[in-house]
């Protein structure tokens, strides 16, 4: 199998650890090139639409971070990208086409609800909180573990065991809602609000809760992980050739469950965090769309951790600020999902490493 | 029962004219994820077609041009440019949702209300003497005129792949491309035609939601049914008629559900949902190795 | 057939020049070839044969030259173009589609087929071919179902069918045991006799010898001589292809043989019907055959890269039969696979990386699970200097070395680790002489320190040049094995023949 890994650069290359390079790298160059192809795009729909692109762009960057209120919620935004983003980065290194992100958040959300409903009203409420969080990320791992045993086990690719599981998970987020964690005569399908003492805190100043700062710890140490753990070395090789790796004495069964499972628990966390730190419920659909633009911002990072910072703050602050653009000038903020699809399509031309 | 039937076979056919869209991307060796963008647009196109141009006949011409823009964007990035047929297929999925929600409200004058389209929905063209056949005639000759087309498609592409130069070089190039090079065939222009041909078909597929069964777009009113039709085109082995099969399946399952409901069984409608995803994991699963691919699927040309 | 083409060749290409990259493939070739004459191209690997015919038959283009056949100029064609000038080529890969059937592949691209196609009329034309020139081909059978020998018949068919003038074989005979070498080449002499042309790649002299009437030799891209057949000698022509007169130069034999240090006992596995030897310390067993008889799955399941079905390996007198891949190299067993260039090496990788591509558990690449950059770094300098692997450094991708470069990364890693026991494979595929004199070199070496050598190759001439014992895998098993000093070259082709004539 080729995996997107084989059509991107396997990044070996003379680059130091921890260290981004975007200014020198060619690859940085190519990505923003597309990037700014895609806001090319864009603008055309903008004028289309018969507004003025320079004013809507405008308007789209005030509401992204106009104010300290809005950087907040943009950041809040950005981190499910970052965590699920930089967990798909990974499998895709390894070869591993993941994009059951969605489903994972999807069941994440469930776990980290089921425990904060469960929780004793005296625990100490950090204590419940990570307890919660932790529910999530096993919760997530546990979802990517059903696709990884019937990838591995039956031999069904792995798109379409994520793929195919996505929607099951969103049905399952459903029933749960309906059963055991829904609340009666809400008229929506939605879980009672969460005790305040479970909700994640708010960090000083931009009124962003801390799952931004958790996001970005992930993402470093994912990067370490890929460049300096034997683990990282194993994803990479693999990714770049499979019979490498079997002769490398590296075991793809193993390195494809550990990426998964990491992968799976880092979805998983995030939908926790969505849950207990913007929604403070669990909502129908809360997931939706969140798997696929994981995997828009992996490949806007090159699939590198680090980059993969960026590559989220870029779409997080897209969405955040589009709603106020509509709000303010009208342009539709479906405009954003054109634009992430674009970057998508643009940066997969950019990046695929010719022979 | 014979309304339970009806139902599946209304189920079934958006997503087998999908399926044999992706019948020809994936036999030329490009995966068909992108089928799900493809009938979107082509939905999306149908509605605005039939819209402004006051007819059916307009809304699937535009149809079939909608999923073709998608095929050729796919056709472009994953073919010419040799970027991963996966991954760009999800991107189109994104890129067709994306567009298709935004001109939707551009065509009601921009802000963020979408149009309000509401258009006749295509009726049944009963066939004369066999629609009034017992319980067959209703089923299949009573049909409105996608059904009709998506049932000639099956035969149509069994035909093509089976009996003609140009279905046997499209084989060739999924299986081994070199080779098909080298017996004279054009890999990449076969690999191209073959994914716009995709989007075309599957922007019917996409008609049908929207003409004959709904009457307007809404956003995302595609809702995976292109997942599904990769998964029965899988499941029928690549073959017209076993993804037709495969499809009638899938729709019996969602036919199952609506009628569960209908009667109160106290089964949760959720679980029932999940059926279609659930059986097309199991049907992959049971295939397990022997689901035999065409052999050079997803691998990109050699300049 | 036309008189007038026994008068101006069949086809004539003047200037022929096509680079990759700073390599030039073809630098200035000419070549005639005449209706009802077999033209022998004979070279080494890497002499621009391939790239040639490729650009003949249109699937290169050529970066300057003319090309004219029957009079007419090619130029700028496609393989469709120049079949429908009747050019016909066989590929050393056969260009057919194994999942479908021998009629559908005479089919593809065929315009007599129709556009709607004739399927029954097409099986009889095949029938009636197939029994003409004694093909034994049945229309409807897979050809994944055809042993390889039955396949290249299928490309014949195609070329036969489509009424070929000339007809390029692109080294037909490295697939084939010698008994069905016969058969080919008694096919090509009636195709001959029918007044077509025949441009046969090979770089086997005796091949040449027997069935060709003229000789173009190339060499480095260039045309080296060109000589009729009748009064040529092999040794002559040897001297043409590499320039240089050779005597196949045997290696310094071995010192007696220490202790067993492999042995293997009755091993079976997909494609293995029971293989039995032992190796003992300080000496090389070369494994000759026709490529396809077993020698993929005998190398990957040594090194643990495929399962086992039965029998029993040990190493150092240790049962490895169903160790993991990793711990084979931990109980002392190197492997260097045939295939360079996406199993032996990862090519977008640096050389640093790729040193430790097997090592990657241990100092000084790593400690415990974390990696040692600086570690890496220092032990590829020592490697690349005690090994002359020429690279800008370190953190070079292995991509952007020479082939010879390339291979000297996998000797120093495999090599250095100084292993007890070394599978090689085609370790000298397609390197230039020097190269290839430094992988044999550092392999002897080894085994005068008193390792054991599995050296496994499809070129006779370097086994019998390497190899202490001498053994011939057919069918999956060994057919025979012998030393050296007795080996007796008839013998060792009945052996190749095998059960697989």
């Amino acid at each position: 199998m080729s995996g997107p890994v084989s059509s991107l650069p396997a990044g070996g290359v003379a680059r130091a650890p921890l260290r981004l390079r975007l200014a020198t790298d060619r690859l940085a160059v190519r990505i923003l090139l597309a990037v700014a192809l895609s806001m090319l795009g864009a603008a055309l729909l903008i004028a289309l639409s018969g507004h003025g692109p320079l004013t809507a762009f405008a308007a789209m960057a005030v509401g992204a971070a106009g104010s300290a209120h809005q950087i907040g919620a943009a950041l809040n935004r950005t981190t499910p990208y970052l965590l699920a983003g930089s967990g798909v980065a990974l499998c895709f290194r390894a070869g591993i086409i993941n994009i059951g992100a969605e489903g994972q958040i999807a069941v994440g959300g469930i776990g980290a609800v089921a425990v904060a409903l469960a929780t004793p009203a005296g625990m100490p409420p950090l204590l419940a909180i990570l307890a919660a969080l932790l529910g999530g990320a096993l919760a997530g791992a546990a979802w990517a573990a059903v696709a990884t045993a019937i990838h591995i086990g039956r031999h069904v690719h792995e798109v379409l065991a994520t793929l195919l599981l996505n929607f099951v998970a969103v049905l399952l987020v459903q029933q749960a809602l309906a059963g055991p964690l829904g609340q009666f005569g809400a008229g929506f399908l939605q879980s009672p609000l969460l005790p305040r003492a479970i909700w994640l805190p708010r960090l000083p100043l931009i009124e962003a809760h801390p799952g931004f700062l958790i996001a970005l710890a992930v993402a470093a140490a994912l990067s370490f992980v890929l460049w300096r753990t034997r683990f990282g070395f194993a994803l990479r090789v693999a990714g770049a050739s499979r019979p490498a790796a079997a002769y490398a004495g590296f075991s793809l069964a193993r390195l494809t469950w550990g990426v998964m499972l990491l992968a799976g628990a880092l979805a998983g966390l995030a939908g926790g965090i969505e849950v207990l730190g913007v929604q403070r419920r669990l909502i129908e659909g809360f997931s939706l769309g969140f798997g696929f633009k994981a995997v828009t911002v992996a490949l806007l990072g090159a699939l590198e951790p680090l980059a993969v910072v960026p590559a989220a703050l870029f779409v997080g602050l897209l969405e955040a600020g589009a709603l106020s653009m509509q709000r303010q000038i009208g342009v539709p903020s479906a405009l954003v999902a054109v634009i992430e699809g674009l970057t998508m399509m643009f940066v997969l031309a950019a990046t695929v490493r010719r022979a | 029962m014979t309304e339970f039937l009806a139902a599946a076979i209304r189920i079934a056919t958006p997503l087998l004219l999908a399926a044999l869209g992706g019948i020809l991307s994936e036999r030329a060796g490009v995966f068909a994820v992108g089928l799900e963008g493809m009938m979107l647009a082509g939905a999306f196109a149908a509605t605005i077609g039939a819209w402004a141009g006051g007819s059916a006949a307009a809304g699937i011409g535009l149809a079939l041009a909608g999923g073709a823009v998608i095929g050729l964007a796919v056709a472009v990035v994953a073919v010419r440019w040799r970027a991963d047929n996966m991954v760009t297929g999800l991107a189109a999925n994104i890129l067709a949702l994306g567009l298709t929600s935004y001109l939707l409200r551009v065509a009601a004058g921009g802000g963020g209300r979408p149009a309000s389209i509401h258009l006749p929905l295509l009726g049944p063209w009963p066939i004369p003497v066999l629609a009034d056949l017992p319980v067959v005639g209703k089923l299949l000759f009573a049909q409105p005129p996608l059904t009709y087309l998506a049932l000639l498609g099956c035969v149509a592409f069994t035909l093509f792949l089976g009996r003609t130069q140009a279905g046997l070089a499209l084989c060739a190039t999924g299986e081994n491309p070199e080779a098909a090079f080298a017996a004279g065939a054009d890999p990449l222009r076969v690999r191209m035609l073959a994914v716009i041909a995709c989007g075309a078909v599957a922007g019917l597929g996409g008609a049908v939601l929207s003409l004959q069964q709904v009457g307007t777009f809404t956003d995302g009113m595609t809702g995976g049914r292109g997942y599904l039709a990769l998964a029965s085109l899988i499941v029928g082995r690549w073959t017209p008629f076993g993804a037709a099969a495969a499809c009638l399946v899938f729709g019996a399952a969602e036919a199952f559900e609506l009628r569960l409901q209908t009667f109160g069984v106290p089964v949760s409608s959720y679980i029932v949902q999940m059926a279609p995803y659930l059986i097309a994991l199991a049907v992959l699963a049971v295939l397990g190795r022997s689901a035999r691919l065409p052999a050079a699927i997803g691998r990109p040309l050699e300049q | 057939m036309p008189d007038a083409t026994v008068a101006s060749p069949l086809l004539e290409m003047r200037g022929i020049v096509r680079s990759f990259g700073a390599v030039r493939a073809n630098d200035g070739i000419d070549l005639d070839v005449q209706a009802g004459r077999i033209l022998g191209l004979l070279g080494e690997n890497g002499s621009g044969k391939s790239t040639l015919m490729k650009v003949l038959f249109g699937m290169l283009p050529p970066d300057a030259g003319s090309i004219v056949f029957r009079g007419r100029p090619l130029a700028g064609h496609r393989p469709a173009a120049a079949m429908a000038a009747g050019i016909a080529m066989i590929h050393q890969h056969f260009m057919l589609i194994d999942a479908m059937t021998v009629v559908d592949n005479v089919m593809l691209g065929w315009p007599e087929a129709g556009r709607v196609l004739r399927r029954a009329a097409m099986a009889a034309r095949v029938r009636e071919a197939s029994r003409r020139f004694g093909l034994d081909l049945d229309p409807d059978a897979p050809v994944a179902s055809l042993p390889l020998g039955r396949r290249q018949r299928v490309e014949i068919l195609k070329a036969i069918l489509r009424d070929a003038q000339l007809l390029i074989l692109d080294e037909p005979t490295s697939n084939l045991a010698p008994s069905e070498v016969a058969g080919l080449l008694a096919i090509l002499r009636r195709l001959r006799a029918e007044g077509r042309g025949i441009v046969f790649i090979t770089h086997k002299m005796p091949e040449v010898l027997e069935v060709c009437d003229e000789v173009v030799v190339l060499r480095a891209g260039r045309v080296a001589g060109r000589t009729p057949v009748a009064g040529a000698s092999p040794q002559q022509l040897a001297e043409m292809m590499v320039g240089r007169s050779v005597a196949a130069a045997p290696a310094p034999a071995a010192q007696a043989p220490g202790a067993v240090r492999l042995s293997v006992q009755g091993l079976t596995a997909p494609g293995l019907s029971g293989v039995t030897f032992a190796l003992c310390g300080g000496e090389i067993l070369g494994v000759a055959g026709v490529d396809g008889n077993g020698q993929i799955e005998l190398a990957e399941t040594l090194a643990g890269l495929r399962r086992a079905r039965g029998g029993r390996i040990t190493l150092d007198g240790r049962d490895i039969t169903h160790a993991s891949a990793a711990a084979r190299v931990a109980a002392g067993l190197a492997y260097m696979p045939a295939d360079r260039a996406h199993t032996a090496l990862v090519r977008s990788m640096s050389v640093a990386e790729n040193l430790m591509l097997r090592d990657s558990a241990r100092p000084p690449y790593a400690r415990g699970a974390l990696l040692s950059p600086a570690g890496r770094r220092g032990r590829a300098r020592t490697l690349m200097g005690e090994y002359d692997i020429r690279a800008a450094g370190p953190d070079t991708p292995a991509g952007r070395l020479s082939g010879g470069n390339q291979q000297k990364i996998v000797v120093a890693r495999e090599l250095d680790r100084r292993p007890a026991v070394l599978v090689a494979h085609q370790a000298t595929w397609g390197l230039d002489p020097g190269a290839t004199r430094f992988v044999l070199d550092r392999m002897l070496a080894l085994r005068d320190g008193g390792a054991a050598v599995l050296y496994i190759s499809s070129e006779l001439e370097e086994v019998l040049a390497i190899g202490d014992r001498i053994a011939v895998l057919a069918d999956g098993g060994f057919a025979g094995v012998v030393a050296r000093a007795a080996a007796d070259l008839p013998q060792i082709g009945l052996w190749m023949a095998g059960r697989a004539a």
